[in-house]
């Protein structure tokens, strides 16, 4: 048997394909239907122009494409043996807003995308609070979300969609009174998630060593937990646990982990194919049915996102969650409200660490017209994993830019009888509920994943 | 023929002229007893959903005078004079009279978010709980086929009724290949002229629905056009900027349901309380403009000392929004305030237009009394196409929208 689910409230649409043997999913097509072309307009536009569009691929992670961008250019000095000089303040500004972001996301994701499909599986009356639109929780965490991103439309102007990044550095200037401001905004973020999310403050959490510490507390992560116990989520959403990290931040190591082994990454290795993926102007063939690409590391699927980023950088709670229940949506959900914690933690840190006495831009030596022909790679930690920009320019003007998403590591189709991420974990589900709630894990993103 | 220099220098030193503030008394007691007439017939309808805005101040704590304030701050937005206040505050009160539908097509849903961000009180107290928000694919409680029976239920249950706010472009190339949607597999096209055809007003809401926005960025791979390409024939709202303001999204509505029409609208569809003047009329770095005083490079002295951003590239002199009033993320900040210049996201096709690098990073101008020089001359004609282009769309976008918004509030 086949059926045919819309999943909606993600950002954008997907169309899930089962077949079903036995009362269990035994295939799974996850079909991404709307396309814009970006790689497409982005050719033969003056370089610096791509700091105002790749943003604009995404209304939630903006950031971590404009970041992607920034840096992807600054490695073009890079690659002709002329390195930008940018300060640590620049640095610092630049990580403190792609963090901002991650929070926000963390939350919202959390709070408005997958509680209340979790909290539906159960009939009892006290989690109604979860409910979308109306429940209590719901709107707490849709309020905590926006007020967190203040902390960054402090400096960068507006969020969604801002702009502030530059090769060289950054473009604001913020003073004493914007740190300050900054601040504030973290310390209620961190509230937040003290009395709403773990029910204790952060320094016991961070003592926490395994999942049944959190039967201590009462608080979303509690109930979130039973939830997941009572509809076997523990055991539920396994994909090949194997996974990648592209990039190092104060909070995550780049590397990659397969069977319990901790790897470097060689960027050489990563390869885009588009052998079930639409092309543009032209007929659509019988095996073509998504506008995602796959991404492969040495010809091999990789998940991506905060629970390889957990694993890789070696953080405890997430790392012995894992040691018992495996890469299930269990172990994949906490592992992306442990990040959200951890990384309010550490962003609280890197605001205090500004000099403000420091640039926040150093032009470059060499005029990027001058610069004849050169490709570069940029990656960027995103929301919802690894982002690789790969920009070929000449003179200033782009020839060629590729992006890979997060989204398209974890959900793109897969190849021949290699499952893709998302595919190999809904495969074995017994209801739709549970398949819709195993592809969510993965915060999934339908315009991310096909810009 | 026209002097561009003189053109130029004109525009940008006039006053905010292209919309009028004052109307004048008369005008004002006839849109008020209108509205209170309104207003008491939309009382009298049973609400679509049994919370209020009264319920909601009360039970969410939200301080009265915090209501009161945002509140007067709207009345502002709306350019109505602070008489109307009252009314404004009722008509939060009777926003679960109106049915909202809101599609998303080719988009980013960057719209959405910005929304979700919208001025306190905040907007779930304002639209999720208020207003009867029929169907929104991201934030809905229902999913898969529910979700698409939620929105065809809105639509038949509520037809001629319901505003119909759209987010993103409509892909036209290949019989709309590039986008489709629901179980059907209906292209966008199809989809949008659909939900439209009952719907009381169509908003679209970013730059993407109101004038195709990046995915007709050139070369336009996937053939996207803004919904009053499609949509004919129907009172029709654009709410420009990437991403729109979410304090313009509520105003509209507030608008709609204070007159029960749609906003005197610009030639571009653009509502003029939102639209009517330039970012650069009402800029926090305007004294620096006059003053002769730029920031020639980023990280300069110039930079430090917030000096005018033209000459690295914003376009705030020929972008027409209220930004540099109402600002984002709740009054928190926008661009200019932060030293990165305006990229003009209001305005149609200004991802070829007005992007980063072009044409001012190469302008040499100096204040309008030190003379305007000769990279001026290129802007100069960018903006007759500007004009020509709003003209043109003026013309084709049905007498209907224009004429009623004309209409509506003169009477």
């Amino acid at each position: 048997m086949k059926t045919l689910n819309i999943i909606e409230r993600i950002e954008g649409e997907a169309k899930l394909v089962c077949t079903w043997k036995e009362n269990k999913i035994s295939d799974a097509q996850i079909q991404f239907l709307n396309f814009r072309g970006f790689e497409y307009i982005l050719n033969n536009k003056p370089a610096l122009d791509a700091l105002i569009y790749t943003p604009r691929i995404c209304g939630i992670c903006g950031q971590a494409h404009l970041k992607a961008t920034a840096e992807a250019l600054e490695n073009i000095y890079k690659s002709i043996n002329e390195p930008l000089y940018i300060t640590d303040k620049a640095k610092l500004l630049r990580e403190i807003g792609l963090n901002i972001e991650i929070i926000d996301s963390h939350i919202k994701w959390f709070y408005i995308f997958i509680m209340p499909d979790i909290a539906k599986l159960s009939k009892e009356q006290k989690y109604l609070k979860y409910e979308a639109l109306k429940g209590e929780s719901w709107r707490k965490g849709t309020y905590a979300a926006s007020e967190s991103i203040k902390a960054l439309a402090v400096f960068a102007g507006q969020w969604p969609h801002t702009s502030y990044m530059i090769p060289g550095g950054v473009m604001s200037d913020p003073t004493l009174f914007d740190i300050i401001t900054m601040q504030n905004y973290m310390d209620q973020t961190l509230h937040f998630l003290e009395k709403e999310l773990i029910g204790t403050d952060i320094e016991k959490y961070f003592s926490f060593d395994s999942e049944l510490d959190l039967d201590t507390l009462n608080a979303t992560l509690s109930d979130f937990k039973n939830l997941c116990f009572e509809n076997d989520l523990h055991i539920l959403g396994k994909s090949y646990n194997s996974h990648i990290t592209l990039s190092d931040t104060s909070l995550f190591e780049s590397g990659r982990i397969e069977v319990k082994n901790r790897l470097l990454v060689d960027l050489s290795l990563i390869d885009e194919k588009d052998i079930n993926t639409f092309k543009i102007n032209e007929q659509k063939k019988e095996n073509e049915y998504t506008w995602a690409k796959t991404a492969l590391y040495n010809n091999k699927p990789y998940e991506t996102g905060p629970l390889s980023r957990a694993l890789i950088s070696n953080r405890k709670l997430i790392k012995n969650i894992h040691k018992t229940y495996g890469d299930s949506v269990f172990t994949r959900v906490m592992a992306r409200m442990d990040e959200l914690i951890n990384l309010v933690f550490i962003t609280k840190k890197l605001i205090k660490q500004i000099d403000l006495s420091q640039e926040s831009y150093i032009p470059a030596k060499i005029d990027l017209k001058d610069i004849e022909s050169a490709t570069s790679i940029s990656t960027v930690e995103a929301a919802r994993g690894s982002l690789l920009h790969k920009v070929t320019i000449e003179n200033a003007i782009i020839k060629d830019y590729d992006v890979i998403t997060p989204s398209v590591w974890n959900l793109g189709p897969g190849i021949g009888d290699k499952f893709g991420i998302a595919q190999k974990a809904i495969i074995g589900a017994d209801s739709i509920e549970k398949a819709h709630i195993i592809l969510r894990s993965f915060d999934v993103c339908s315009v991310c994943t096909t810009h | 023929m026209v002097d561009s220099q003189d053109m130029v220098k004109k525009v940008f030193t006039q006053k905010s002229a292209r919309i009028d503030t004052n109307k004048g008394e008369k005008y004002y007691n006839n849109l008020f007893e209108k509205a209170k007439q309104r207003l008491s017939i939309l009382k009298k309808q049973a609400p679509l959903k049994d919370i209020d805005m009264v319920d909601v101040i009360e039970t969410e704590g939200i301080n009265r005078r915090d209501f009161i304030k945002w509140v007067s701050a709207t009345t502002a937005t709306l350019m109505l004079p602070s008489m109307f206040e009252p009314l404004v505050a009722q008509a939060t009160e009777l926003m679960n009279r109106v049915p909202v539908v809101w599609i998303e097509l080719q988009d980013c849903a960057g719209n959405s978010e910005a929304l979700l961000r919208s001025a306190s009180p905040t907007v779930d107290d304002l639209l999720f709980d208020v207003i009867s928000l029929e169907f929104h694919e991201t934030l809905q409680a229902a999913a898969g086929h529910d979700a698409d029976r939620q929105l065809e239920d809105a639509v038949e249950h509520f037809k001629g009724q319901y505003l119909l706010f759209v987010e993103g472009a409509i892909p036209m190339a290949n019989n709309g290949m590039y986008g489709t949607i629901g179980a059907s597999g209906e292209t966008f096209h199809e989809h949008l002229m659909r939900m439209s055809k009952d719907a009381a007003a169509v908003v679209a809401v970013g730059t993407c629905a109101t004038f195709g926005g990046i995915p007709a960025a050139s070369p336009n791979p996937t053939g996207a056009v803004g919904v009053m390409d499609l949509v004919k024939g129907k009172p029709l709202i654009n709410i420009p900027a990437c991403p729109a303001n979410p304090a313009n999204i509520v105003g509209v509505i507030l608008h709609y349901i204070l007159t029960g029409q749609v906003p005197e609208l610009d030639s571009l569809l653009r509502p003029k309380f939102a639209f009517g003047y330039r970012i650069h009329d009402n800029c926090e770095r305007r004294a620096h403009f006059d003053a002769g005083e730029f920031v020639e490079e980023f990280g300069d002295d110039g930079a430090k000392n917030n000096w005018c951003l033209y000459k690295v590239g914003c376009k705030g002199p020929m972008t027409f929004n209220n930004c540099s009033i109402i600002r984002y993320n709740e009054g928190t900040n926008w661009p200019v305030g932060v030293g990165r210049g305006c990229i003009g996201c209001s305005e149609p096709d200004f991802w070829d237009k007005y992007a980063y690098q072009r044409p001012m990073a190469g302008a040499n101008i100096k204040a309008p009394t030190g003379g305007v020089e000769k990279t001026v001359d290129e802007f100069g004609l960018g903006l007759l196409t500007a004009t020509a282009v709003g003209i043109g769309v003026h013309a084709v976008a049905s007498a209907v929208a224009g004429k009623k918004s004309e209409h509506n509030e003169e009477e």
